[in-house]
């Protein structure tokens, strides 16, 4: 416990402007996931729990398209598009064989695939920790904030998952395709029996949930460094953003995230030992007071 | 005494006879490693399956029990100085209380919430594990070894002597578990595993059983801990890691979910695979993945339990009714 | 024996209770009628502590158990059998009724001795006769009929010797020769145990045929009660349930 130093940086302007915009990104990587996985589960009541994985598969995609190509917008597009692709071939082999299974059958066939994944990118990438740096794009100088730095990265990277959180919100709440997918989300039967391919639907929920995860494994990428078994730590974050924020819930997700970003963030100063466990007593909290989340609805 | 516990006990008897006299048959260090290290894995992987075959709570942090018995022991003796029954028994006091009070948090949950709850305490103590390095050592383990003081007579520096004690320890933990699993409070388990609702309309708290129920598979859950710490003579982080509990969820699953002696069977498989795998390929983690991705696809109902069904369709009456195959055809 | 007073539920905006009072007097068998959602289920469900009612008592004799959890409540002596059976699919029907056995007599955390105790045994075996399960007794519960898996429902409640049943559509989904058949053990067991029984029933000559009074429900309240003879004059009862066709019937 460290409060004298939490104190002394909550007083300065810049080390509350550095660890407020690190906190952000934090949280604005974990949103992308955990909306992913929150949509899955939402829709296919399924937890999917090797959506860290996707996380990784998306950063290491990244990671070798811009070694190709040196552009940074094909890595991340790639990368999306690559894990999104996965995820639906992944749903449609293997997650659809258990879906009428208990949930031990699918822990682990998702559990199999993390074993799978992780030794896999061992061997095509190595053991090694591996760093991107940042994409020449990017390599400007940095906007100063209240004598605080924002490297102009950080800016884009909230940018963007904002316009995407909007663009999720909307494709959900407003568009025919989102109406479906709420349909087969609450009575899949039903919406079937009324011509509509379910398993299209699933599989491009599924798909949807990849696609956002890669992002955010190809946005962490100048950030972050890359290692087998990565996605682990996320997921279970993931998990702990969907539960406050409320299963289903976008905005929920985006709330929960940036919270338990800036916590982390500010947390690693003051509670150095226990800053993941600030966030498991939130999380305990919220599930004692109000278990559907701070976003959810009541079942 | 009944019927069944006299033979629950010779059965017992005649295991740790034959164990005994294993290292006789097979002398050297590798078939005596392996039932140790198989002792350590067996009261886990029953004590898991406690919750998740008989209870019907797939609790995924049970691994938290098996890291917290062996720091909890490790620390003990390395640091306080005591004598071993004293630590052993200071760990499971220490493991009781812990699942006393995340079992109470966990258990108002259901399903999905109540798997990942357990794996987020789980990881919370891995990272304290690593965090904390002044007292555990963080992401190197413990080092120094553990100090084996002598009591009642027995030497646990002496490999014999080891090898006798876990196996003890394993034979006993699994009668005292049996017993539990056989005895109404086993049932009522079930109950709430196939129907909570009725159990509750049958005047029967739910909530205390699921919570006796979660205490009594962490504290067993600790003696594996132990077992392990013993053996490897240390405590490592991984002990706390999340693998631990998906391993021990694949091998009540190759075993048998619904058999008593199913995780046993699927501990020994999967160490056996373990060995077996590492000796050609460094890549033991995709070709577990693989393994899993079989059994979860194709033989759902774990080694036991398949042998279980094609007797049954057999109609192999003789069979069912001796001793051994009565616990086998027990679906829980 | 059991007076529900005033009693509302709301589930959201719908009002599934609308201030509903009822007597059901000691040893007496009534039928609960009215078209599908009027309430009958949720009125089971409310007096057996599946939900907590908004406002309003209900007394089972002199104590008021509103608001009480289901266990509580069991414990008191009300027992209930489902529309759909609820029993234990992989425990065989001998060992469901030693279970509840168990449970009545406060065993089900016993983890001294081995199941089944001896002691519940021979209760066991006189509750299998009394529903004519013993037969079955070694039978999965998951794969027995549905006629029998009604039948070790109601066996279940009743190993708690209750004051008051409940059994929700105790002939639902069963063929005509079924319905009579069950009806007809529903009502031996009734005589025998004189408990107070309560029963929901779609099957008007069953209905007639059984009950001692009827208590019509429609939409949360209730819309009339009496005996059988009085219920199928009634005109409001024909207008919102039975149709023209019953007033003319022979009892």
């Amino acid at each position: 416990m460290d409060f004298e130093a939490l104190l002394s940086c909550v007083s300065t302007a810049s080390c509350v402007v550095t660890q407020a915009t690190g906190g952000l990104i934090s949280g604005m990587l974990l949103f992308l996931v955990a909306a992913g996985l929150s949509l899955i589960f939402g829709t296919l009541k399924v937890t999917n729990f090797m959506h860290g994985s996707l996380y990784m598969l998306g950063a290491y995609f990244a990671y070798t398209v811009y070694n190709w190509t040196g552009s940074y917008a094909f890595a991340v597009i790639g990368a999306a598009l690559g894990v999104a692709v996965f995820a639906l071939i992944f749903e449609r082999l293997f997650m659809s064989r258990v879906y009428c299974a208990d949930v031990l059958m699918q822990l682990l066939v998702c559990y199999g695939f993390i074993l799978i994944l992780d030794d896999a990118v061992k061997i095509i990438w190595g053991a090694e920790f591996l760093s991107m740096g940042m994409p020449a794009t990017f390599q400007r100088p940095p906007v100063v904030f209240a004598g605080g730095v924002l490297p102009v990265f950080y800016l884009f990277l909230i940018g963007i998952t904002l316009l995407v959180a909007l663009l999720l919100g909307l494709l959900i709440t407003k568009t025919r395709m989102g109406k479906i997918v709420r349909a087969a989300a609450i009575n899949p039967t039903m919406t079937s029996a009324l011509g509509i391919n379910t398993s299209l639907v699933f599989g491009g929920v599924f798909a949807l949930g990849g696609l956002l995860a890669g992002l955010a494994g190809a946005l962490a990428v100048p950030v972050r460094s890359l290692v087998s078994g990565m996605g682990f730590s996320i997921l279970i974050e993931s998990f702990i953003v969907t539960v406050i924020g409320g299963m289903g819930s976008v905005a929920g997700a985006l709330v929960a995230a940036l919270l338990i970003g800036l916590v982390r963030s500010f947390g690693t100063i003051g509670f150095p030992l226990f800053t993941e466990g600030i966030m498991f007593l939130f999380m305990t909290l919220v599930l004692i007071v109000k278990p559907s989340g701070l976003f959810g609805k009541e079942r | 005494m009944t019927k069944t516990l006299s033979r629950d006990l010779i059965v017992a008897a005649m295991a740790l006879a034959a164990l005994a006299m294993l290292p006789l048959v097979f002398p050297g260090k590798h078939v005596s490693d392996f039932v140790i290290r198989l002792s350590a894995f067996a009261v886990f992987a029953t004590s898991l399956n406690l919750l998740v075959g008989y209870g019907g709570m797939v609790s995924f942090g049970h691994g938290l029990f098996y890291g917290l018995g062996a720091y909890s022991f490790a620390l003990l003796m390395q640091k306080a100085g005591v004598s071993i029954p004293v630590a052993w028994i200071a760990t499971l006091v220490l493991s009781a209380v812990v699942a006393t009070v995340i079992g109470a948090i966990c258990i108002r949950l259901r399903e999905i919430y109540f798997s990942f709850l357990t794996l987020a305490f789980q990881m919370l103590l891995y990272s304290l594990i690593i965090a904390w390095t002044s007292f555990t050592g963080g992401d190197q383990g413990l080092t120094g070894g553990i100090p084996r003081p002598s009591f009642l007579g027995i030497r646990l520096d002496d490999p014999q002597h080891l090898y006798l004690f876990c196996c003890v320890v394993m034979v006993g933990s699994l009668l005292l578990m049996r017993h539990l699993v056989q005895s109404p409070f086993g049932y009522t388990l079930r109950m709430i595993r196939d129907n909570p609702r009725r159990t509750e309309f049958l005047g029967i708290q739910v909530w205390r059983i699921r919570l006796l129920a979660f205490v009594v598979a962490g504290v067993f859950g600790s003696v594996g801990g132990m077992l392990i710490s013993l053996f490897v003579s240390s405590a490592y982080p991984d002990f706390a890691y999340w693998t631990i509990s998906g391993e021990a969820i694949f091998m009540i699953l190759l075993g048998g979910m619904g058999v008593f002696l199913g995780p046993i069977l699927g501990a020994a498989i999967l160490l056996l695979l373990n060995d077996v795998v590492t000796r050609y390929t460094e890549h033991t983690a995709l070709v577990l993945g693989i393994v899993i991705l079989v059994f979860a696809l194709g033989l759902r109902k774990g080694v036991l339990g398949t042998l279980n069904d094609w007797l049954r369709r057999r109609g192999m009456a003789n069979v069912a009714k001796s001793g051994q195959a009565k616990a086998v055809a027990r679906t829980g | 024996m059991l007076t529900i007073e005033n009693l509302r539920k709301s589930f959201g905006g719908v009002n599934a209770m609308n201030g509903v009072s009822l007597r059901f007097d000691t040893g007496s068998l009534t039928a609960v009628i009215g078209p599908n959602g009027a309430g009958k289920t949720t009125f089971f469900n409310l007096i057996t502590g599946a939900f907590k009612p908004d406002s309003g008592r209900v007394l089972l004799g002199d104590e008021d158990i509103a608001g009480l959890s289901a266990p509580e409540i069991v414990r008191r002596g009300v027992g209930r059998a489902f529309q759909i059976a609820s029993i234990f699919p992989t425990l065989s029907v001998r060992e469901s009724i030693l279970c509840a056995i168990n449970a009545h007599r406060h065993w089900h955390a016993n983890w001294r001795h081995r199941f089944p105790l001896a002691a519940a045994q021979t209760a066991a075996e006189e509750a299998l006769e009394l529903v004519g399960l013993t037969s079955r007794a070694n039978a999965l519960s998951g794969n027995l009929s549905h006629g029998d898996q009604k039948l070790l429902d109601i066996a279940l409640a009743l190993a708690l010797e209750p004051r008051v049943l409940l059994l929700d559509e105790p002939t639902a989904g069963m063929g005509t020769e079924e319905r009579w058949q069950m009806i007809e053990t529903v009502h031996q067991l009734w005589a025998l145990k004189k408990m107070t029984l309560i029963f929901i029933e779609h099957d008007m000559d069953i209905v007639f045929k059984y009950a001692q009074t009827i208590r019509v429900l429609s939409y949360g309240t209730v819309l009339a009660e009496g005996t059988a003879e009085q219920v199928r004059r009634d005109p409001r009862v024909i207008e919102a349930y039975l149709g023209a066709h019953y007033k003319e019937q022979p009892a």
